[in-house]
């Protein structure tokens, strides 16, 4: 296995025009957080070189980072501008990683989903040629949102190089609520009661609520929340950190927020995004994990599995047909890995 | 296939829907106008059959000239798949049939405590399709997103008359994110039979503030310190002392008449953070100069307020019979550099420039005002029509925040991308509609170019239709 670890976008076009003549399988690696299984690869693009920032000014509320940068570093020089990307992934994820993983953010109900946050990318394609889509502004409609095919593309499209990302004003204030049980039940109570959570996350014995904004609105929410049950302030990093750090394969069924209870139903651990739509189901064998996939099918569903073997899950054939023309054009040679 | 009057060869009626509300006019072939998804496939296929060209089209709103239909196209006109699906607050998403006006959706879901946020000032008039294939801002997109964040899922009929859903209920489907694509695709990928939007909250409280400052500059730059100080509002909008005036002569809505500019603010959400935004909001604009600070007292006066900005084309007939919209977008640290660069260009060209835009999203609408029976006039709207594209490029911003490319702004495209990059985009256009055969020649440049369209237009032009939105 090859390891190819170049220092810059240039050099990312010389290893892929490379690769795609030699007929080299590349898998694009960041910071090894989240990975999808890829047989046969004959070298690792390693993009944490690519850690520069290109452009940044709080008062635009945007960001212009190269790819590669770790998350901790990018953490880092948003809250000198009080601002936050609001990803909760580990420090040592890279910003091109969490996008092309398009990993959910357990905040979203306040503050949306990670394929909203990237205005701009330059992605470098299987054989070689730079590409950009979008512009550095938080509003555009100038051609097809070509960045949008690339996030949650695993790196089966090209090498993302370099993002712009919208980012936005660090809370006032955050509170994160622990309650003493768990269970579904608890929480979509919780969900009915608190009006603007910024998350409600439901676990087999207990739930935590995330509140966020202006001291007072925080304040008057953590009540609201106590009179359903009793909650005490909690660590806030069970809330960022992956979940199941111990299981061998993690899933992480997507369906529609009313059908979560009947997702995670039977499980002695999940945890789910209430209101969103996201639950996390550790699997102990293939067995299981088939057991889950059927079960959010039947659901509408989808199950990648987030940590360990097993795939990304099946693709509708028409959107497949349709992704793999797409495939086609952007990885010619077919070196980048398949889903 | 379909029903009686649904396919319509009139040449009157054709001659109306040879055009939307741009000023490009095309030609229209058949006309049909399906009630159903099925319906809309039965069409598809035979224009697959026939080798047809198709443009879809919702309610003929939109400003670029992509709903406009060229080389006799068949225009399928979604106006009669005006159903709301199914509404569920308890998923936080509803389904809806392209044809369903915004507003018409967002008050059937006022009873259920939510609404759909993306509220383009066309809202009452313009479709959910129209909305999602432009990918439709609004002032309300400051705080919560343009269409894009607010679309789940889309039924979708393919220009091989295949039916497909692509994203998902849930909030990430499998495969790549197709739905990402379609909305703001213009009408290219295919024709939208039905639309999973996303569910928004309506926030317990709201207050309305209107600003007025004696310089335009001390006006932009409030804009720049309400979001250094941390607050987002849900809207942050600007008038300029011509629109103003206009606009307050039409409505009365007690807008001063003096001042150089005035911002339009809300801030929303629970009560107590909507007391503490205004309170750091009031303190931004007092750094900067601000004149008056009105708040709104009640809904009334809000409406009030509101009523200003959004008939702001409504008043612009005032200044001179005719006008020429544009969109730009730049990086929101420009705008005075771009608004007085707007002014500059308007002078040299002996113009009336007035300005209305979504100022947190850096998002301008400057609007020049003029009068074509005087000779020399339209050669003096186009050189200026450029130079505004070129300045906003030029400030590190896109062309287009919210209407989109269609005719009016393709052949700008290589000022902002590569061949590349276009090529990029070809070949995704092109892995839906191999034939190249759905809205053709709308969005991206082709080779060869097909006119001048603006310019053949606006010579043709007399007024914009009435009700013209931005």
């Amino acid at each position: 296995m090859d390891l190819i670890h170049p220092s810059d976008e240039a050099g990312v076009i010389d290893t892929m025009r490379a690769a795609t003549s030699a007929r080299t399988r590349v898998k694009v690696v960041g910071g090894r957080t989240h990975t999808i299984n890829a047989d046969g690869v004959d070298a690792e693009l390693w993009t944490t070189s690519l850690d520069r920032v290109i452009a940044h000014d709080p008062a635009e509320m945007l960001c212009v980072v190269e790819a590669g940068m770790r998350l901790g570093d990018l953490r880092r020089l948003l809250r000198d501008g009080s601002q936050e990307w609001p990803v909760d992934e580990p420090d040592a994820a890279t910003v091109g990683g969490v996008i092309a993983a398009d990993v959910a953010l357990p905040r979203q109900l306040r503050v949306g989903c990670l394929r909203d946050t990237v205005v701009e990318m330059v992605f470098v394609t299987g054989d070689g040629r730079r590409i950009r889509s979008g512009a550095r502004t938080v509003k555009n409609v100038t051609g097809y949102d070509l960045h949008r095919l690339l996030t949650g593309s695993f790196g089966m499209l090209g090498v993302i190089t370099q993002v712009a990302l919208k980012v936005r004003p660090l809370p006032k204030v955050a509170r994160t609520l622990e309650t003493r049980e768990g269970g579904m039940e608890l929480a979509t109570r919780l969900l009915d009661v608190v009006p603007l959570p910024a998350a409600v996350i439901a676990e087999h014995d207990r739930v935590l609520v995330r509140l966020e904004g202006w001291p007072e609105e925080v304040a008057e929410q953590a009540q609201l929340a106590n009179e359903v049950t009793v909650m005490a302030d909690a660590d806030p990093h069970g809330l960022l950190d992956p979940p199941f750090a111990d299981a061998s394969v993690v899933a992480r069924a997507a369906v529609a927020p009313s059908k979560l209870p009947d997702c995670v139903d039977g499980y002695e651990r999940y945890r789910a995004l209430l209101g969103v739509g996201y639950a996390w189901i550790p699997c102990e064998d293939d067995t299981a994990l088939t057991r889950v996939r059927e079960r959010v099918a039947s659901l509408g569903g989808t199950a990648p599995v987030v940590r360990g073997a097993g795939g990304l899950g099946p693709v509708d054939p028409i959107a497949a047909a349709i992704g793999a023309r797409i495939k086609a054009a952007f990885d010619p040679a077919g070196i980048l890995v398949h889903g | 296939m379909l029903g009686p009057g649904a396919v319509v060869d009139d040449p009157l009626e054709r001659r109306l829907y040879a055009r939307d509300a741009s000023l490009v006019e095309g030609s229209a072939g058949l006309l049909v106008f399906p009630t159903s998804a099925d319906e809309v496939a039965a069409c598809m296929t035979v224009a697959r059959d026939h080798g047809l060209p198709v443009v879809p089209r919702g309610s003929g709103t939109g400003l670029a000239g992509g709903a406009t239909p060229l080389e006799d196209a068949l225009v399928v006109v979604t106006t009669k798949m005006r159903r709301i699906l199914d509404v569920r607050p308890q998923d936080r998403l509803a389904w809806v049939e392209p044809g369903v006006f915004n507003l018409d959706l967002a008050t059937a879901l006022a009873p259920t405590g939510f609404t759909y946020a993306p509220d383009p000032s066309s809202q009452q008039v313009s479709s959910i399709g129209g909305n999602v294939n432009t990918n439709a801002g609004g002032p309300h997109c400051l705080a919560y997103g343009v269409t894009s964040a607010h679309v789940l899922a889309l039924d979708v009929v393919l220009p091989d008359g295949t039916r497909a859903r692509i994203g998902s209920e849930g909030p990430a489907g499998a495969g790549y994110d197709l739905r990402g694509i379609v909305v703001g695709s213009e009408g290219t990928l295919g024709v939208v039979t039905a639309a999973c939007v996303r569910l928004t909250p309506i926030a317990p409280a709201v207050r309305t503030m209107l600003l007025d400052f004696a310089r335009v500059e001390d006006c932009a730059a409030t804009v720049s310190s309400i979001v250094a100080r941390g607050v987002v509002p849900a809207a942050l909008e600007m008038m300029d002392r011509g629109i103003v005036r206009a606009v307050e002569a039409f409505a009365h809505a007690g807008y001063p008449t003096d001042a150089a500019a005035v911002l339009l603010v809300e801030v929303d959400g629970l009560e107590a953070a909507v007391a503490a935004q205004a309170r750091e909001v009031e303190t931004a604009a007092r750094e900067h100069d601000v004149g008056t600070v009105r708040v709104a007292a009640d809904d009334a006066e809000r409406t009030l307020l509101w009523k200003g900005r959004k008939s702001a084309f409504g008043a612009i007939a005032r200044i001179a019979p005719h006008y020429h919209l544009h969109d730009c977008v730049v990086p929101r640290t420009k705008l005075t550099d771009v608004l007085v660069g707007v002014y500059a260009i308007a002078k040299r060209h002996d113009l009336i420039v007035t300005n209305v835009f979504h100022a947190g999203d850096g998002n301008l609408h400057p609007l020049f005002s003029f009068d074509l029976s005087v000779p020399g006039t339209l050669d003096r709207v186009l050189a200026a029509a450029d130079e505004v594209v070129r300045l906003c490029v030029d400030a590190g911003g896109a062309l287009s925040g919210e209407h989109g490319i269609g005719l009016e702004k393709r052949d700008f495209m290589p000022l902002v991308f590569t061949a590349e990059d276009l090529d990029a985009q070809a070949c995704v256009r092109a892995a839906f509609d191999p034939d190249g055969r759905m809205n053709p020649h709308k969005v991206l440049p082709s080779g060869a170019r097909c006119g001048d369209f603006a310019a053949a237009a606006l010579a043709r032009a007399g007024a914009l239709p009435e009700g013209t939105w931005i």
